[in-house]
């Protein structure tokens, strides 16, 4: 009884907590996608001020146009037929799903991987109202996310001219959804976190979720090859209608989302209907809020103390020649790489944003490939052509990628464009040096070669961003045909792009790294981050445009051979290659040397 | 031999003065406590003494040689552990010492006996298969202070480096120092703790507001203030806003502002070895 009532929820400690959580509370956001933990400079000049506004703006320019694009995708499908129900089934399932694979860290992130939990437990506050103070944070945060898939069936009401009323309730009855799928993903982390030695092992922990996450984006990329063809929307749409309209799957989503029982009611029925059937969302939505409070009193801060100096040690002694062996000789450039690339995987926030996203690239754009292959080559036998005479025709065209041909030179100028879209993956060079935070001023006491140092920050991203692509387009070009000599030439192009793009992205993230970060999910998420990732796209341009013009002036104006465009667009590679990799060497790592806090 | 020259860091060009017009030399063979109170300017000193940090003007010199002009130079005749021991934590202790002993190219045939030694030392054999972050602060501080003295150079520099070691790593990092200067090396830490620095050290420092006020040792301090009071005393006393060797500003608003120091008042004592 004592403990139950030392757990009472309190209002005013309700409201401190609240508010202390909200201005100044760090996360330890371990994958880097979750919400939150995406604190802002600390700096006071006018110069950070300017650059935050910059970022916030830029960032409210992406929300609305993801939004914009909703609301279009959310017209087409009014346009298509597709009710304004069916249009919120949509996207009620699809906040269902995305919230299912990455709600439940964004839950642990927000409610357990906080720094400031540990203060928590030395006060006298109780554990329910500490819970709600976060639970309502994250609720906030979550809501306000998962609002950008309203636009969908707002779009869809516009199409079909609907009443203005049913505006605000679609709105109402999406929030409630929103709430109540939160709610129950924080049910089930409850009991996860009081109980599962995964989720006590938080680098673990965040690689699975990462990996579940980095998955997600591949799904969502093959799902949208299907779901853009045809009437792929709309029968989507008519699918997530069924999947609330009865059976098992009813259940399932009645159980992870209650309101959604009652939506159809609430949406589609007469007065009485629709108020029955919002008073019956906000009365499930009240019922998972009471089972989450009991909950909550028994398990949440147990949970959080069970974190606490939770960590896997090994135990093992490295002694004797296993000791020897394992502390080598090695060179400035190997001891730096080591270094740089243990942390890089070991860390879950760069393991999922610097090496599984760039080892997945290739992966997706096989999935993605094939998917389209694969629907394009069943049109294709529909009308007759078969998959054997398709990659005929397609061999015939390669055989004129001779060396000197002008087809070879236009095939360049296609490798060429795709390294420039590679330039959005360039921030894994960009964040080099950022990497390091505040361990860089440690290193500024060693004696470093800082050239050394710069080469090892360029091998590791190098490797990922070009290996596993490599291996893909060498399959390419054999399966397709295309001569040695010629094939050749082409992974020459490609390798220059990727080099010149990652040593200038080296090179500035080197000449303004942004070394004062609190935890590793700052540097790689928010505005900063997103604008970063974009302004790669303008140093994938910056590099190329000298070689792609020398290619065009043989292909596309034909003002010198094509041979020789060839020629000089790999003259031009070489030449930047040389000149950035003196600059990178000398300036930026004379920089380093003298960078101070 | 440390010899550092009219040396002064200052931010905001030039708004705010961190330490001023500091001059100061540590032979070989002694060992040199800086004491000062939070803000005095101390770890701005060893950072540009570690070469983390320039001098604004000024110069220093490790063992003659320029630490701005020639800091790789510099650096590998130095070793330093900074006032945080959170570095590289997901290196293991293992992966940590060999980067070091790369870094400061230890050779081959020492590393691994003297990395042995040290954790046999200082009780960190069983946890250098771990990852740095799984240890606690002191054994975070052993890790850093066996990283320093790994490469055994000829100058220490530490600051704070008893904070969080138990009381036999602080015995022996003391023995050690000790055993480090006797052998004619030079050793500079800073301290808060005053009785470490009474004990331990050959000659001390004291800094606040940027200034260094005393230079001597720990009996030259006693006799000046002709005090059989404790270090401590001493020190509140040579530090507090109205110390006599406190220049004016500090007396006064004990801003750091860029002002021109005021003459020492009539009638105030001459220390010993005033910078």
């Amino acid at each position: 009884m004592a403990r139950a009532a030392a757990q009472d929820f309190s209002w005013k400690q309700f409201r401190v907590m609240l508010r202390v959580i909200r201005k100044g509370e760090q996360h330890l956001d371990n994958t880097g996608m979750g919400l939150g933990g995406d604190a802002e400079a600390t700096g006071k000049g006018v110069a950070t001020k300017v650059g935050l506004g910059l970022r916030r703006v830029a960032m409210a320019v992406l929300y609305l146009i993801l939004a914009g694009a909703f609301f279009a995708l959310g017209i087409g499908l009014g346009a298509a037929g597709v009710t304004p129900y069916s249009a919120f089934s949509l996207s009620v399932v699809s906040l269902v799903t995305l919230t299912v694979l990455t709600g439940v860290y964004q839950a642990v992130n927000i409610l357990y991987f906080v720094r400031d939990l540990s203060y928590y437990l030395t006060l006298p506050i109780s554990a329910t109202t500490i819970m709600w103070a976060k639970l309502t944070h994250f609720l906030a945060l979550s809501v306000l996310g998962d609002l950008i898939l309203v636009p969908v069936p707002l779009g869809c009401l516009f199409a079909q001219s609907a009443p203005a009323l049913t505006w605000p309730l679609t709105v109402v009855a999406f929030v409630l959804c929103a709430v109540a799928v939160n709610l129950a993903l924080v049910i089930v982390c409850v009991p996860i976190m009081r109980f599962s030695r995964l989720a006590h092992d938080k680098d673990r922990f965040s690689r699975v979720f990462g990996g579940l996450i980095v998955v997600l984006a591949l799904a969502i990329g093959v799902g949208s090859q299907f779901a853009l063809r045809g009437d792929g929307l709309a029968s989507l749409a008519s699918g997530a209608d069924e999947l609330l309209s009865g059976g098992a799957p009813m259940v399932v989503m009645g159980v992870i989302c209650p309101p959604s029982l009652f939506v159809r009611q609430a949406l589609t029925g007469d007065a009485l209907g629709v108020a029955s059937g919002l008073a019956l969302m906000v009365a499930s939505v009240a019922l998972y809020a009471l089972v989450l409070s009991a909950l909550a009193r028994r398990w949440y801060f147990e949970g959080v103390q069970s974190l606490q100096g939770a960590g896997a040690k090994s135990g093992r002694r490295v002694e004797g020649a296993e000791l020897a062996r394992a502390t080598r000789s090695r060179g400035q450039v190997s001891a730096n790489l080591s270094r740089d690339w243990k942390t890089m995987v070991r860390v879950p926030v760069f393991f999922n944003q610097f090496v599984l996203s760039s080892l997945l690239m290739p992966l997706y754009f096989v999935v993605i490939m094939v998917a389209s292959g694969v629907l394009a080559f069943s049109e294709m036998e529909q009308a007759g052509v078969s998959v054997p005479l398709l990659l005929e025709l397609v061999r015939t065209a390669t055989a004129t990628f001779t060396p000197g041909s002008l087809e070879l030179a236009w095939c360049a100028v296609g490798v060429l464009g795709f390294s420039i879209l590679l330039g959005f993956s360039s921030y894994t060079f960009t964040m080099g040096v950022s990497r390091d935070g505040d361990d860089f001023f440690f290193l500024r006491a060693l004696p470093m070669d800082w050239r050394s140092y710069l080469v090892a920050k360029f091998v590791s991203p190098f490797a990922l961003s070009t290996v596993p692509m490599l291996v893909l387009m060498l399959v390419a070009l054999v399966v397709l045909g295309v001569p040695v000599v010629s094939g050749a030439y082409l992974v020459l192009v490609y390798l220059g792009a990727t080099a010149t793009l990652g040593l200038l992205s080296l090179g500035l993230g080197a000449r303004f790294p942004r070394l004062t970060w609190d935890n590793e999910a700052q540097l790689v998420k928010g505005g900063g981050a997103t604008l970063m990732v974009f302004a790669g796209l303008v140093v994938g341009v910056v590099v190329m445009a000298l070689p792609a013009l020398a290619l065009l002036a043989g292909c596309l104006w034909l003002v010198i051979e094509p041979w020789l465009c060839l020629v000089l667009a790999l003259v031009a590679f070489v030449a930047e290659g040389a000149a950035l990799a003196w600059w990178v060497l000398g300036p930026c790592a004379r920089h380093l040397s003298r960078l101070e806090r | 031999m440390i010899r550092i020259d009219h040396v002064s860091k200052s931010y905001d060009g030039g708004a705010t003065l961190s330490v001023r017009d500091l001059s100061l030399e540590i032979r070989s063979g002694e060992i040199f406590g800086l004491l000062g109170p939070n803000g005095a300017g101390k770890s701005t000193l060893l950072n540009m003494l570690a070469g983390v940090l320039a001098p604004t003007s000024g110069t220093i010199e490790l063992g003659g040689v320029n630490v701005v002009e020639n800091p790789l130079a510099a650096k590998r005749n130095l070793c330093y552990v900074g006032d945080s021991p959170d570095h590289l934590l997901r290196l293991k202790g293992h992966e940590f010492l060999r980067f070091i002993a790369d870094v400061y190219e230890v050779p081959q045939d020492v590393r691994s006996a003297r990395i042995a030694e040290l954790a046999h030392e200082y009780g960190m054999e069983g946890e250098l298969d771990n990852q740095i972050q799984s240890y606690s602060h002191g054994m975070r501080q052993k890790m850093m202070i066996m990283g320093a003295l790994l490469p055994d150079p000829e100058t220490w520099i530490l600051d704070e480096p008893m904070t969080g070691l138990d009381p036999k790593a602080s015995w022996l990092l003391k023995q050690s120092m000790r055993r480090h200067a006797d052998a004619g090396k030079t050793v500079l830490f800073s301290t808060h703790v005053l009785d470490v620095a009474e004990k331990v050290v050959d000659r001390v420092g004291v800094i606040a507001h940027g200034e260094l006020l005393f230079v001597g040792t720990v009996n030259q301090m006693r006799e000046h203030f002709k005090s059989n009071g404790s270090l401590e005393e001493m020190f509140l006393e040579l530090t507090s806003e109205n110390s006599p060797f406190a220049s004016e500003p500090e007396r006064g608003a004990a801003g750091e502002k860029n002002d021109a120091p005021a003459a020492r008042p009539a009638g105030a004592p001459e220390p010993p070895e005033v910078r």
